[in-house]
């Protein structure tokens, strides 16, 4: 990986590229929701925002973070600003994780994030019921919520041997 | 215990205020943005709209434009899926067009006749002109079922208009921008359609799932009792909300543990949509003649009317004729064709008869000849057998064969 630091532009590309694939994420919903599989939806920003925020990545600036959940809200169709509050709400969680944690450990970080995203989808879905009188199926949230879980640990592999090339 | 409370507000007051190198706003900053944001959009100001509008354009058009390699994706696997069924597909559409196109003579004489009447009640003519639009944007979320179309309000598109798929309603625009527009598709849980059920008259509303089928709710109490499975639903036009007469899917009954819930299979597949089509409506009002006084108008117009009706209907029913003619022209150059073949089968049958019959004579011939070796001398007329009959006479035929 030497020589990737040697290219300039190619490693600067590799360094933004958790941001860039944030960002298509959130403007192409990658979901797999085509499949037609019934309830079957997951969160992929929330696992991206979790662990790159918990590891304090340099180039994950929190302002960039804000503007993606706009985004996502202009593609989903939700009031604007309730994806931004989600995604800041998961980084406000990861900041405090990170203060407290001495020794991290990848099973704790788990299961705290099924316990971040269950709160934060729970506000998501009281705000756009409660506030913006919108019908939804609990049912999608709660299975939505466990698919983040179940693909977080996969994904989170990815990540890791991501750093790992990025540092090496 | 005092001292863990400590730890646990400055680690709280280090996760919202401290910012790191890198970031230039502090998380409690943004926090109070994004709810300030929430709050603006939740309250419909002209500059917050305004503004919506601009991002909308640019998302959507850079959504469309990163989407690209995923609905290459998405669409190969859909073809390969379609190419499964074709066959199948292919007969059932086949079977459905032979059905349809005998009933559009009777549907030609409803639209006039409705169009008419309408022109009649209303005193204007809505004419509509239905622009085909396509769909940039297609996220199937598993909360919001929405799509985006590539007209907006420099194509004329308001709230509320209707968008079809072919005929078949699809949903409503919600959110109009300059160039695209939001459609909110029925199967969304906030959709709400008024609907009539046919054959039994019945009127209803229809309430999305979320997947491909809408259910029925609001249905006067025993009424549910005279639904019949695969009845037709379409707009009952009430609220003004959806024009009338649009269909939108069959009935289906599912009753399980006593508890009968009525769903509607929709007509058009929400997750196979690429194009649809968006009505742009416009009112005209009825011109009347300026010489004529107000009084003779509401007479004459009526009648014009009812006149310009049954001119249509003699002009739909001469055509109809013509048709009948036609076919019955068909039918009688078909008939003799049929005569024609029936005679010659008849005489095919007279030839193939005599052949048979030639055929028997042969062998019975045969048969004598073969006896008469064997029996002719005791049939002959002799010096010795006086009672013989003379040899070629039919009496000695008969003898010959009687000796079998």
């Amino acid at each position: 990986m030497t020589n990737l630091k040697n290219r300039g532009l190619i490693f600067k590309f590799y360094s933004w590229l958790p941001l860039i694939i944030l960002f298509i994420s959130v403007m192409n919903e990658f979901d797999f929701n085509y499949l037609n599989l019934k309830y079957f939806s997951f969160n992929f920003p929330f696992i991206l925002i979790f662990f790159f925020t918990l590891k304090d990545f340099k180039n994950f600036d929190y302002i960039l973070v804000f503007l993606a959940g706009l985004i996502n809200d202009t593609v989903v169709g939700l009031p604007l600003g309730i994806s931004s509050l989600s995604y800041l709400l998961i980084c406000l969680a990861t900041s405090y994780f990170r203060n407290i944690t001495i020794r991290p450990n990848s099973i704790k970080d788990w299961f705290y994030f099924l316990f971040i995203i269950s709160l934060i989808n729970s506000i998501n879905y009281s705000i756009l019921t409660l506030f913006f009188s919108l019908e939804l199926i609990l049912m999608n949230y709660i299975v939505n919520t466990f698919f983040t879980f179940l693909f977080y640990i996969i994904f989170v592999s990815i990540f890791k041997y991501y750093l790992k090339v990025l540092n090496d | 215990m005092a001292s863990s409370r400590d730890d646990f507000i400055i680690a709280i007051r280090s996760a919202f205020l401290k910012k790191s190198t890198q970031q230039k706003f502090s998380l409690l900053t943004l926090v109070l943005v994004s709810i300030f944001v929430i709050l603006l959009s939740s309250f419909d100001f002209r500059a917050v709209r305004i503004m919506k509008t601009g991002i909308n354009e640019f998302v959507y058009r850079s959504s469309f434009v990163v989407s690209i390699p995923e609905n290459f994706i998405k669409n190969t696997f859909i073809n390969i899926a379609e190419y499964t069924t074709f066959y199948n597909n292919y007969k059932k559409n086949k079977d459905e067009l032979d059905e349809l196109r005998s009933r559009n003579i009777s549907s030609e004489i409803t639209q006039y006749e409705n169009k008419e009447l309408k022109e009649l009640i209303n005193d204007y003519v809505s004419s509509s002109d239905k622009i085909l639009a396509k769909i940039i944007v297609d996220r199937d979320s598993p909360f919001l079922k929405s799509i985006i179309i590539n007209k907006g309000s420099k194509d004329k598109i308001k709230i509320g208009t209707n968008i079809y798929d072919q005929s078949y309603l699809v949903g409503r625009v919600i959110e109009v921008n300059y160039k695209t527009s939001r459609v909110l598709l029925l199967s969304d849980l906030n959709s709400n359609v008024p609907v009539t059920i046919a054959p039994q008259n019945i009127q209803a509303i229809i309430t999305g799932q979320g997947d491909d089928f809408g259910q029925i709710k609001y249905i006067k109490e025993g009424l549910s009792d005279e639904l019949t499975e695969e009845s037709i639903v379409y707009t009952s036009g009430t609220g003004a909300i959806f024009k009338s007469g649009i269909p939108i899917g069959k009935l289906k009954i599912n009753e399980e543990d006593m508890d009968k819930k009525m769903y509607v299979e929709f007509y058009s597949d929400f997750s196979q949509l690429k194009y649809v089509f968006a009505e742009v409506l416009s009112k005209t009002e009825v011109k009347n003649s300026g010489n004529i006084s107000e009084n003779d108008n509401e007479n004459k117009n009526p009648i014009d009317a009812k006149l310009r009706i049954l001119e249509d209907e003699i002009k739909i029913i001469e055509d109809s004729n013509a048709k009948f003619k036609q076919e019955n022209e068909r039918l009688k150059s078909e008939i003799n064709n049929l005569n024609n073949e029936i005679f010659k089968s008849q005489t095919q049958i007279t030839s193939q008869r005599d052949t048979i019959k030639q055929f028997n004579l042969d062998k019975e011939e045969l048969k004598f000849l073969r006896l008469n070796l064997v029996h002719g001398h005791k049939c002959r007329k002799t010096f010795l057998n006086s009672k013989g009959f003379i040899v070629g006479t039919s009496d000695y035929k008969k003898c010959v064969l009687n000796k079998e």
